[in-house]
């Protein structure tokens, strides 16, 4: 049987992953793919929390998140874009023109 | 069955998006390559008829949309607050991007989505409503952030800016999901009367450290501060603006909702713990600020400091430490952009924004050298300008509430602040200029310039007025707890 802990769980670690992506990645095509896991988790959470608690409120909440994350990255790949052109690289490391 | 919408309450944000979508058919009918800026000279109508317009619905109280949209008083008070902001943001544009061409029309777009955002955070009483206005609002300000596609430093910040402000709403998304799982409801009216019940568990802790996290990112509140610096500096100048004060605000409203109706009951919890970060974020800001030699980055770290005075006002968790949170946002929104419109017209006239570059500015423009003097002087907090009675209604506040503690290292912050902004100060009073060309400055700036002083030196000198806005915005407050 599966319980509400064991998605929880499961949102935890992805979570977690997407966490150490985000601080220890030097690419930053990667860090935005971390950043997607971080939205995934909360995902996963507030549909577990809809099923378990027997109301929809958090699996309509879902798709405006799917609806943000998709802006977002979007926007991010338009700034990595730029980034390539004038820089000449996508690792987040030389990104210290001014001091991080 | 569908809920009876009452559209007049959502009156501001139907006509801001009804402009926004009329500017982009402008902007595409209108011949390429034109000379007039006509996206800005519209702009500045259309925003000058809305300050008119929302002037005289004070009066709006109610929430519409199943309750997730709420006009309060306090809403009607932020929102006055961001048109005002745009003005001078919308100047600033204008004259910033005088260069970009046909370019710029687009950031008009941007910075009136952007201007939708902070409406609909100011308006927000449901957590998924909240969540996607804070989205609206951060998304536009990337893309503005990045704006200056040829130059590396706004790039640079635009990353930064996007990574870090989307690890924020991811922390914010997962403390949404842990506080609806416990309290069956994203909407503020449930979770508060969940808290008036229960008390603190686990997880809600979890959850409320998580949405603070987001908070604090947008207010520029240590330890949440990384991308500050680095953004303002990178970022164009009216960005930078628009940061330091509309987004800031917007994080203000947030903080004010969250802590003095949402979760007010649990006030014992919180208290100690803003008041611990309060005094951190302002004696890391200012210790920082002493040695910048870049006059926007300066700023950052100033701006940085100020969130920490302006928690005091969340950690009293008093009505008079939401006012005096309120009515020192009206004091810095003058003070720091009277200071931004001095550093975009001396980055224009001399490309360069290096406090270096700032000496003998006195002798150069007298109206720049006395506007940046004005604003200096009240940000550090010297009577009568109105940077002094923000710092003092926010000290009162806490002092009433017990944290004595607190009043003195803020004391102790105002004198350090002293010393880097009178260090600007002299720079531009007593040193020799290296050049000695004039700064000619554009009419319509110096209009708002001297708009911003009168704001400085009258809400200073008659704040009676100003502070009863502000405190009958918190009285009037939906859901609120005090």
């Amino acid at each position: 049987m599966i319980t509400l802990g064991n998605y929880l769980a499961l949102s935890g670690i992805i979570f977690s992953i997407g966490l150490m992506g985000v601080v220890t990645s030097r690419n930053v095509l990667k860090v935005l793919l971390s950043l997607e896991l971080l939205l995934a988790a909360s995902n996963i959470s507030f549909v577990a929390f809809s099923k378990f608690n027997g109301d929809y409120a958090g699996q309509l909440i879902v798709f405006f998140v799917i609806l943000v994350a998709a802006a977002e990255v979007a926007i991010g790949l338009a700034i990595v874009v730029l980034m390539y052109r004038r820089l000449s690289t996508i690792q987040a490391d030389e990104l210290r023109t001014m001091k991080w | 069955m569908f809920p009876v919408i009452d559209w007049s309450l959502v009156s501001l944000e139907v006509l801001i998006s009804i402009i926004l979508v009329s500017l982009v058919v402008v902007d595409i009918v209108l011949p390429k390559n034109a000379d007039k800026d006509w996206i800005g000279i519209f702009s500045f109508i259309a925003l000058a008829g809305l300050i008119i317009f929302w002037l005289t619905q004070g009066s709006l109280s109610g929430t519409t949309f199943s309750g997730m949209f709420v006009m309060d008083s306090l809403a009607w008070f932020f929102k006055t607050f961001f048109l005002i902001a745009m003005v001078f943001v919308f100047a600033m544009t204008q004259e910033f991007f005088k260069s970009l061409g046909e370019r710029r029309n687009e950031f008009y777009l941007l910075l009136w989505l952007a201007l939708i955002g902070m409406c609909l955070v100011a308006s927000s009483a449901d957590f998924l409503l909240l969540f996607i206005s804070i989205e609206i609002l951060t998304i536009s300000l990337y893309v503005m952030t990045a704006y200056l596609k040829s130059d590396a430093l706004s790039i640079e910040a635009g990353m930064k800016y996007l990574i870090l402000g989307a690890l924020a709403s991811g922390f914010f998304l997962y403390g949404i999901s842990f506080l609806y799982g416990t309290t069956h409801s994203t909407h503020f009216s449930v979770i508060q009367s969940y808290c008036q019940i229960h008390a603190m568990s686990p997880m809600t802790l979890f959850a409320l450290v998580l949405i603070f996290a987001a908070v604090g990112f947008k207010i520029a509140a240590v330890p949440f501060h990384m991308w500050v610096a680095d953004v303002y500096q990178g970022a164009p100048t009216p960005v930078t603006a628009l940061l330091s004060v509309g987004s800031k605000a917007a994080g203000f409203i947030i903080l004010i909702r969250l802590f003095f109706s949402i979760f007010g009951a649990w006030h014992a919890e919180w208290g100690l713990a803003l008041a611990i970060l309060s005094a951190i974020t302002m004696t890391y800001g200012n210790l920082v600020a002493m040695f910048q030699t870049n006059i926007k980055r300066l700023l950052g770290y100033s701006s940085i400091s100020h969130a920490g005075y302006l928690l005091m006002g969340a950690a009293a968790g008093t009505a008079l430490g939401a006012s005096g949170i309120n009515f020192y946002l009206l004091g810095y929104l003058f003070t720091n952009l009277a200071a931004f419109l001095v550093i975009i017209v001396f980055s224009i006239a001399t490309k360069s924004d290096e406090i270096a570059d700032y000496a003998g500015l006195s002798q150069r423009s007298s109206l720049l050298a006395c506007t940046m003097l004005l604003a200096l002087v009240s940000l550090a907090g010297m009577p009568p300008l109105v940077g002094f009675f923000g710092k003092f209604t926010l000290l009162m506040a806490v002092i009433k509430s017990g944290y004595i503690w607190l009043a003195l290292i803020a004391g102790v912050n105002i004198v350090i602040s002293l010393y880097y902004y009178l260090m600007v100060a002299k720079r531009i009073y007593v040193d020799p200029p290296r050049h000695t060309a004039k700064i000619i400055v554009p009419s319509k700036i110096r209009l708002l310039l001297v708009i911003a002083i009168l704001g400085i030196v009258i809400i200073g000198i008659f704040q009676g007025p100003f502070l009863d806005a502000a405190m009958a915005a918190v009285q009037g407050m939906y859901l609120s707890h005090l």
